[in-house]
């Protein structure tokens, strides 16, 4: 089989482009919800980005216009151009199961090369699409800062090579992680593990590249970044662009400018090679292997709702991407690990509270945000096996109560004995079951309020994973309401003001109890005069 | 002394989405114990007919009952009934014996009081040996022989299939024929949904041809056979050709 960009090849790639393009616009023009979601992304990038640092460019024009040419400020701009790009890049080459349904149509009608193109300059014309008009903005005020088109344009020169050595080198970085996490013949588990751990040293590695600052310059001198690669490489690049308007070129700027060019054509075509060759090999399946099956465990034997929850706890172990859309949690730890490597004493002054936080969120977000759509190609068994799907919704609460109580009292309990006494650790641990407990029966309320059916893409894992507002109102809401109980918990050991703490807890408990009842209650109702007329 | 109930009865069961009208004004009755073929060209109606009168969606007008209960009453038609999707439901991440555990915990039975019933159709079906495989890895019949055997474990009183011979090969079809005889056998009732005529001929005491939503025949396959014009050799198929072209659907 040969591989070679001839021009019938570029054909096939424009017309695939041009119908996952077209597909996407109907996808998001057919749903409000996708349309709302659309647009708020351009707001936040093709708007809001731009008005924040619209100062910070028209100031670097200025600069460019006194002849001070600002390389630090310029490292930093072409750092985070080279870091948006190879994100979108990687992003790009590791999640390439969105072509799902047309995909086997697609492999067998043109060459697979036009296939690998065809997706990547669509993805590359999507993230444009968002990037372009704010790249427009901020050129703009660098012009209107330079008093003329000559700062903008070379911004541009530069700006347009990095984007794209970025795109093509953060998508053979993509490409090579999805190739591993392909071929590694390890359990789900082992690979998710593996990506977490990658995905903290990347995070907590940046985190320590903040001690780094770029050479001061012009107005710039104080800027303080978070460079995601060493910034001389991207200065003296800036003094090769900038020369015209009077910067001093350094020899390793012309080395950079060249190798910037140079590797535009090479990693595309690397790129291309490498998703060529895996889009045409079988590389198996996790599911295939010869598995055993258990029986429910005693502790799980005891109401039919029991037996539910051990179901879908052991279909999580079997498979964790059942668990994908609790991803922003990960953020939110690796936040946490990025602050302890900087100032490892919070581990334990915080590190308690936070397990049981987080132990909250996992029980009610792990099986109770999209009870429906979750089991979606199920619902015609659901539906008829049983009088009401309080069973199921139970054995979905129990089950995350079970994961959330591992994280909450597993981790926070013993955390919380080093630091403090077993008062405090048994206030906490009472805590985190109230907090479990309540999460769920919110969360089953809360994703049947707002079911998804359709299956989409989120962190490279495609099924219909809940609605994004539900989640991130239910973590956001999860994290103030652990805090409250906090300090609550804190007051009570304190043994100030008892009748206003007794108070606190009181509507504490009232609130929360409700909310969770009235939510578990709504869901029954809901899901019980559910008909598959409502997907 | 009254006749016995049917199992099945509608009147004028009626389902519409907007301006158009998928059944339309059915009524007919199944007696308990034989299977009833029910057929239709693609679009006709037979899965929203089944949908209905499984409770999986509520009619627009008129009344079906399942076993002296109304479709709209879900809450107690479950006890009565089991459903085979065409596409069967089924968890991929579960095997095939925990799915079938997990159809028992969600009908609140214990797996050792239908454990004989489903390992004896596993050992009709051939699909002991894979018992303890993850659904996921199956074949398309593997995944139909587990969601039949989940349909009917708790040996329900009606039973409804839609394609239920979908995916299997020749050898398992026929067993899976000669299952559904014997469920009719044992007083349950089938209601049976498929394209392939010559099995409805083969084993369907009654028939029901679905044209555009509405009942344009039903009878016995014999009946409707003899209905047909010729020289008297036609089968099922040259039956539901002539029933369900346009002009002569007309007719019904």
């Amino acid at each position: 089989m040969t591989h070679t960009f001839s021009r019938t090849t570029l054909r096939d790639a424009w017309t695939l482009t041009r119908t996952e393009l077209r597909t996407y616009v109907r996808h998001v023009t057919g749903s409000s919800r996708q349309t709302v979601g659309v647009a708020f992304m351009v707001l936040a990038f093709g708007v809001l980005f731009p008005l924040t640092f619209i100062g910070s460019a028209t100031a670097f024009g200025e600069a460019l216009a006194t002849g001070s040419v600002p390389l630090g400020s310029a490292g930093v701009a072409f750092a985070v151009v080279l870091s948006v790009a190879g994100y979108v890049g990687a992003a790009g080459g590791f999640n390439q199961e969105r072509v799902g349904q047309i995909g086997p149509l697609v492999r067998t009608s043109i060459p697979p090369l036009a296939v690998s193109l065809g997706r990547f300059a669509n993805r590359s014309l999507q993230a444009l699409a968002i990037f372009v008009p704010a790249t427009l903005v901020l050129l703009a005020g660098v012009a209107v800062g330079a008093g003329g088109p000559v700062a903008p344009l070379l911004v541009a020169v530069a700006v347009v090579p990095l984007f794209a050595v970025g795109l093509v080198g953060g998508r053979i970085v993509g490409d090579l992680v999805r190739y591993a996490n392909e071929r590694l013949a390890v359990s789900l588990w082992i690979k998710a593990v593996l990506m977490i751990v990658l995905m903290v040293a990347i995070f907590v590695g940046t985190q320590l590249l903040l001690n780094s600052q770029y050479e001061g310059g012009g107005a710039y001198g104080t800027v303080i970044a978070g460079p995601v690669l060493p910034g001389q490489p991207l200065q003296a690049l800036a003094s090769v662009v900038f020369a015209p308007l009077g910067a001093a070129v350094q020899p390793l700027g012309l080395v950079v400018a060249a190798a910037t060019l140079a590797a535009i054509p090479v990693g595309l075509v690397v790129a291309m090679r490498l998703e060529t060759r895996m889009l045409v090999q079988d590389l198996g399946s996790d599911a295939a292997g010869v598995t055993q099956s258990h029986g429910v465990p005693r502790l799980f034997e005891v109401t039919p709702s029991t037996r539910v929850a051990w179901r879908y706890l052991l279909r999580t172990r079997r498979d964790p991407r059942t668990l994908a859309h609790l991803s922003p949690l990960l953020f939110g730890a690796m936040g946490m690990a990025g602050s302890a490597v900087q100032d490892p004493g919070i581990v334990l002054s915080l590190g308690p509270a936070a397990a049981v936080v987080a132990g909250a969120v996992l029980a009610g977000g792990a099986y109770g945000l999209n009870p429906l759509g979750d089991d979606r190609d199920q619902l015609p068994l659901l539906l008829t096996s049983t009088p009401s799907v309080g069973v199921v919704l139970r054995g979905r609460m129990l089950a995350g109560i079970a994961l959330g109580l591992v994280v909450a009292v597993g981790i926070g309990a013993p955390l919380g004995l080093v630091e403090h006494g077993p008062g405090y650790v048994l206030g906490q641990s009472v805590l985190a079951v109230f907090l479990a407990t309540a999460s769920t029966g919110i969360a089953v309320g809360l994703g049947a309020v707002v079911p998804k059916f359709e299956r989409r893409e989120y962190m490279s894992v495609e099924r219909a994973h809940p609605s994004q507002w539900a989640m991130m109102g239910f973590f956001f809401g999860g994290l103030i309401v652990g805090a409250i109980g906090f300090v609550l918990l804190w007051a009570t050991l304190s043994g100030e003001s008892l009748i206003a703490v007794a108070l606190g807890w009181l509507v504490y408990v009232v609130v929360l109890g409700l909310a969770a009842g009235g939510g578990y209650r709504y869901a029954v109702s809901r899901m019980d005069a559910f008909t598959l007329d409502d997907v | 002394m009254t006749a016995p109930s049917p199992a099945i009865s509608t009147r004028d069961l009626t389902k519409r989405y907007g301006s158009t009208t998928a059944v339309d004004g059915l009524t007919f009755e199944v007696p308990s114990g034989v299977v009833y073929g029910f057929l239709g060209p693609n679009g006709a109606g037979k899965t929203t007919t089944m949908r209905m009168l499984t409770g999986l969606i509520e009619p627009t007008d008129g009344d079906g009952f399942v076993a002296g209960t109304h479709c709209t009453e879900r809450r107690h038609l479950v006890d009565h009934i089991g459903l085979l999707p065409e596409e069967p439901p089924l968890y991929g991440e579960l095997t095939a014996r925990e799915q079938l555990q997990f159809a028992a915990d969600l009908r609140d039975l214990s797996w050792e009081s239908v454990e004989e019933r489903a390992l004896g159709l596993a050992d009709s079906l051939g699909l002991v040996p894979d018992l303890d495989r993850r659904v996921d890895g199956f074949s398309k019949g593997m995944k139909q022989k587990t969601a039949f055997i989940q349909t009917v474990q708790h040996d329900p009183e009606v039973v409804f299939l839609d394609e239920p011979t979908s995916g299997l090969d020749p050898r398992a079809a026929r067993t899976l024929r000669e299952l559904i005889v014997d469920l009719a056998a044992a007083d349950t009732t089938v209601f049976l949904s498929t394209h392939i005529l010559p099995v409805v001929e083969e084993i369907a005491d009654q028939v029901g041809v679905l044209y555009d939503g509405r009942l344009v025949s039903e009878g016995s396959p014999a009946d409707l056979t003899a209905g047909v014009g010729g020289d008297g050799e036609a089968d099922l198929e040259d039956a539901f050709l002539e029933l369900t072209d346009e002009p002569a659907a007309a007719w019904g």
